[in-house]
């Protein structure tokens, strides 16, 4: 029933959070936090679908719509990094070490 | 009722805001665009006049009045009230008071106008007279005070300005340390003082702690707390009045300008310790020893100050420790309770001994600042007003009739003798005898015989006249003011003994007149041996002895500065600076070391965590967010 | 019965497209595995009668945003030398998997006692494109036109990041 895609949706979400905490590389970070996104979308509508309601059908378009837009700018600063240093690395920008 | 007036608090009133002001104007103006001296002038001397005028309508008010109930008094405020201590600023003019206005406020006058002439031309003339008005109004508040708490209050007033006014020229280090010398000295003083007022609080002082209150409750003290109380405000009055073993200060208080030596070191700030005896004389009659100590301190005080003075060369300081041993002589007159003859020599003595030092200030003035007597000589001609008027003051400092100093040393003599303290006498006659000699010495090494300092004494000229006047004014008082209390032997009437005696408890004892006339005539005899010894060494010019033996201890002044510095300075400053090289960082500032390293230490254990990664930082916080679930969870259960 | 076994089918597949995008080494193995998850998300939500979100998470997501990320990826030209070393990956990640264990734990445990509720029978248009659009453009009208205002600020914001710098710069 509605448990087992909430536990579907929680499982995702916590690999995207291992994806996030354990790799170096931007672009695998970055689609972690899209796996994570998703995950969040399942749980919306796996609830809106068990209490008859349309409010997590929005709700999911407007994750979707956020999703893209950060997607859009997160990969132009990835370019912008890419052009600096040429590495994909997170660990080789480190001005905030003090 | 009839009693309260309201122009009281003005007395003290005028030369503080005068005080004020011109501490305003000089510190607006001194560095960009001084004002003239003129204006300063006379801004100063209208505080002192307008309180003399008040003083003599005071003092006409309080003669109208019946004699027992001769008192006036004005509440300003309440100061302060806690449980039983309730101090209002009030100020009481009864006899005493009044005459102790009457003459602090003419000579205050007197002073401020020769002031004017004597610091012509200092860049901190203004600064100058808005400390002496600031000084007159606390002696004043000190004269005027309706309990010990106000008098108190002039008493720490009049020691700041003394401080004050003796490092005024500041930028000679020795005068500061001068000052620092005086405060310090009379700090120790008011220690006592203030030990004496809780005692005499705790003992009668729920019934209203001022002078009429406690007047009232006298007869309630027992006598050991009487003399306790006794005793400790009579070392505040050592320490104020410069008698033993509090007098050191006094000599290096000529460091400031000589007015002030004249107004606050020899007629008014000085006296206060006496006035104040003579103010608890309800206390000190009812404890004869008390008595006898004050009196026999007194009287010490005297003849060591005078042995001082006989081999001084500073014109100064042979004034200085003149002052010393007059005071003790004043001591020794309220010690065997004669309060109002100790109080009539504080009045006479305020008009020779300003007379004198003013004297002095013009010889200084015109001699550009040269004090060594061993250096003058020969001033008669040129000097001549200045002369004369010394002169009178000399005479009536020695003792000679028909001068003041006459008059009031020898009521003392008389009361000493009569009341059986016939040890005091022989010394206050022995010392009488050094008296006229240390001052015509002063007299006739400054004004006759040949010039010692050629240059110096061509240029030397009488001073102008704003500084004369006063010296003739003082002139005139040093001669007549004895006749005010003149002894019935000489048909007089005793006139200030009668006007004082509402407000203190004499004890007049009835001796026959050959009492008297024997204390007459050893004074006379005294003086007169004095002053031929003085003539035959130094009338006809003398040079500078070299002294030996006793005479270099006694130039030495007994060594006893080098005593107190050996035995009470240096143990204390190495006391402090033990506490400050050793106790202090070891102890009191080791908690705040210990504050600051653990600090350190913490912050560096925990630089650990700042690494420069923001996905470190994404790592902390899910490391928050799993302990958070663990402890939500734990509350689920 | 069939749509337990899609269902048993489709979680696994994204489960294991999720593992696969954490455990590659290089993004572009990562964003196909990506990829099988968003399609087999997408079949999720069709089983969960949500019509239009299954057809947008199909457009836009597996579309849009996956190829924009693959583009990006190829653009960059991202060579095995240009990939950090990422040698202590699988230490991190068991260190993650313990850390994550009690949040995973707890959420179970809420989602759990969650009362149970039968799957039950929904209208025909339920998840239709009509109903999403009546209620979008009536209840959450405001934000549907911030969204929108967003969308605009992200597209300016990228044209900025990534531009051309201006001349005489």
């Amino acid at each position: 029933m509605i448990q087992d895609y909430l536990i579907l949706s929680i499982i995702l979400f916590c690999i995207g959070i291992i994806g996030v905490v354990s790799r170096r590389n931007v672009l695998v970070i970055f689609m972690s936090i899209e796996l994570m996104l998703n995950a969040a979308n399942l749980a919306f509508i796996a609830f809106s679908r068990f209490h008859q309601s349309m409010d997590g059908h929005v709700l999911a378009m407007m994750v979707m719509a956020v999703a893209a837009a950060e997607a859009a700018l997160a990969l132009a600063v990835v370019i912008l990094l890419h052009k600096h240093k040429s590495k994909l690395d997170t660990n080789v920008f480190s001005l905030l070490k003090g | 009722m009839e009693h309260t007036v309201n122009y009281l608090g003005l007395i003290p009133l005028f030369p503080l805001i005068g005080a004020l002001v011109l501490g305003i104007l000089h510190m607006c103006t001194c560095t960009k665009s001084p004002l003239s001296e003129k204006l300063y002038g006379i801004l100063a001397c209208i505080g002192p006049l307008l309180s003399f005028v008040l003083a003599l309508v005071v003092f006409f008010q309080l003669k109208s009045m019946p004699a027992d109930s001769r008192f006036l008094t004005h509440d300003a405020f309440t100061w302060f009230s806690v449980g039983d201590l309730n101090i209002t600023m009030g100020f009481l003019a009864d006899p005493l008071s009044s005459l102790m206005l009457l003459f602090v406020t003419l000579i205050g006058s007197l002073i401020h106008i020769y002031s004017v002439g004597y610091m012509a031309g200092d860049e901190n003339f203004g600064k100058f007279f808005s400390y002496m008005n600031l000084f007159l109004g606390s002696m004043l508040i000190l004269v005027l005070g309706s309990g010990p708490v106000v008098m108190f209050v002039g008493w720490e007033g009049v020691g700041l300005c003394s401080y004050l006014l003796i490092s005024f020229y500041s930028k000679d280090t020795a005068n500061v340390l001068a000052g620092n010398k005086a405060f310090i000295v009379n700090r120790i003083g008011d220690l006592g003082f203030v030990l004496g007022m809780s005692f005499l609080f705790w003992a009668i002082g729920s019934g209203g702690f001022d002078y009429l209150s406690l007047r009232e409750n006298a007869h309630l003290l027992t006598p050991g707390i009487g003399l306790v109380v006794c005793l400790l405000l009579f070392v505040g009055a050592c320490g104020k009045s410069a008698q033993i073993p509090l007098f050191v200060w006094l000599p290096d208080a000529m460091a400031g300008p000589t007015p002030v030596s004249a107004l606050i070191h020899a007629a008014t700030m000085v006296t206060a310790g006496v006035y104040m005896v003579a103010r608890f004389s309800f206390i000190y009659a009812h404890v004869p020893l008390a008595g006898s100590i004050v009196a026999w301190t007194g009287i010490l005080t005297a003849l060591l100050a005078a042995i001082f003075a006989m081999f001084q060369r500073d014109i100064k300081k042979i004034l200085a420790y003149s002052t010393v041993s007059q005071l003790g002589y004043m001591f020794a007159g309220v010690g065997v309770a004669a309060y109002s003859a100790g109080i009539f020599h504080v009045f006479t003595h305020a008009f020779f001994k300003a007379l004198l030092f003013l004297g002095a200030g013009a010889v200084i003035y015109a001699l550009h600042h040269e004090q060594d007597v061993w250096k003058m000589g020969g001033l008669k001609e040129k000097m001549p007003k200045t002369y004369w008027t010394m002169l009178i003051g000399a005479l009536a400092l020695a003792g000679c009739p028909p001068f003041s100093g006459f008059f009031s040393k020898d009521e003392i003599l008389f009361s000493t003798l009569a009341t059986g303290h016939t040890g005091i006498w022989a010394v206050g006659v022995a010392v009488a005898g050094m008296t006229a000699y240390y001052s015509f010495r002063m007299i006739f090494l400054v004004f006759h015989g040949p010039p010692r300092n050629k240059e110096g004494f061509d240029h030397a000229k009488d001073a102008p006249a704003v500084m004369t006047i006063p010296l003739i004014i003082l002139a005139v008082g040093a001669l007549f003011a004895g006749f005010l209390n003149l002894p019935s032997l000489f048909g007089g009437g005793l006139n200030v003994s009668k006007w004082l005696a509402p407000s203190l408890i004499d004890h007049h004892p009835h001796v026959g007149i050959s009492v008297e006339l024997l204390a007459i005539g050893a004074s006379v005899v005294a003086f007169a041996i004095g002053i031929t010894m003085a003539y035959k060494k130094f009338g006809q010019g003398a040079v500078e002895p070299k002294y030996s033996g006793f005479a270099e201890f006694c130039y030495n002044k007994f060594y006893i500065d080098e005593l107190y510095h050996n035995i009470l300075v240096r143990p204390y400053k190495g006391f402090g600076s033990i506490i400050w090289k050793s106790l202090e960082p070891n102890v009191t500032d080791i908690h705040v070391k210990i504050a600051s390293w653990l600090y350190q230490k913490a912050g560096t254990a925990f630089k650990v965590f700042q690494v420069g990664y923001v996905r470190v930082y994404a790592i902390y916080m899910v490391i928050g967010l799993s302990i958070m679930s663990l402890l939500l969870s734990q509350s689920l259960n | 019965m069939f749509a337990e076994w899609l269902f048993t089918g489709f979680s696994i597949l994204s489960v294991l497209g999720a593992i696969g995008l954490v455990v590659f080494r290089h993004p572009m193995n990562g964003a196909m595995s990506l990829v099988i998850t968003l399609i087999s998300l997408a079949g999720l939500y069709a089983l969960l009668s949500a019509k239009l979100i299954f057809a947008i998470q199909l457009i836009v997501y597996a579309g849009a945003i996956m190829s924009l990320i693959l583009f990006i990826i190829m653009f960059l030209n991202v060579q095995n030398e240009d990939l950090p070393e990422e040698k202590d990956r699988f230490l991190y990640m068991i260190g993650g998997g313990v850390v994550l264990a009690p949040v995973f734990f707890f959420l179970k445990r809420v989602v759990q006692s969650l009362p149970g509720t039968e799957s039950t029978i929904v209208g025909n248009g339920f998840g239709g494109v009509k109903e999403v659009g009546l209620v979008l453009f009536r209840d959450w009208l405001l934000p549907f036109e911030i969204v929108s205002i967003l969308l605009l600020v992200a597209l300016v914001g990228a044209v900025v990041i990534a531009g051309k710098r201006r001349m005489g710069k």
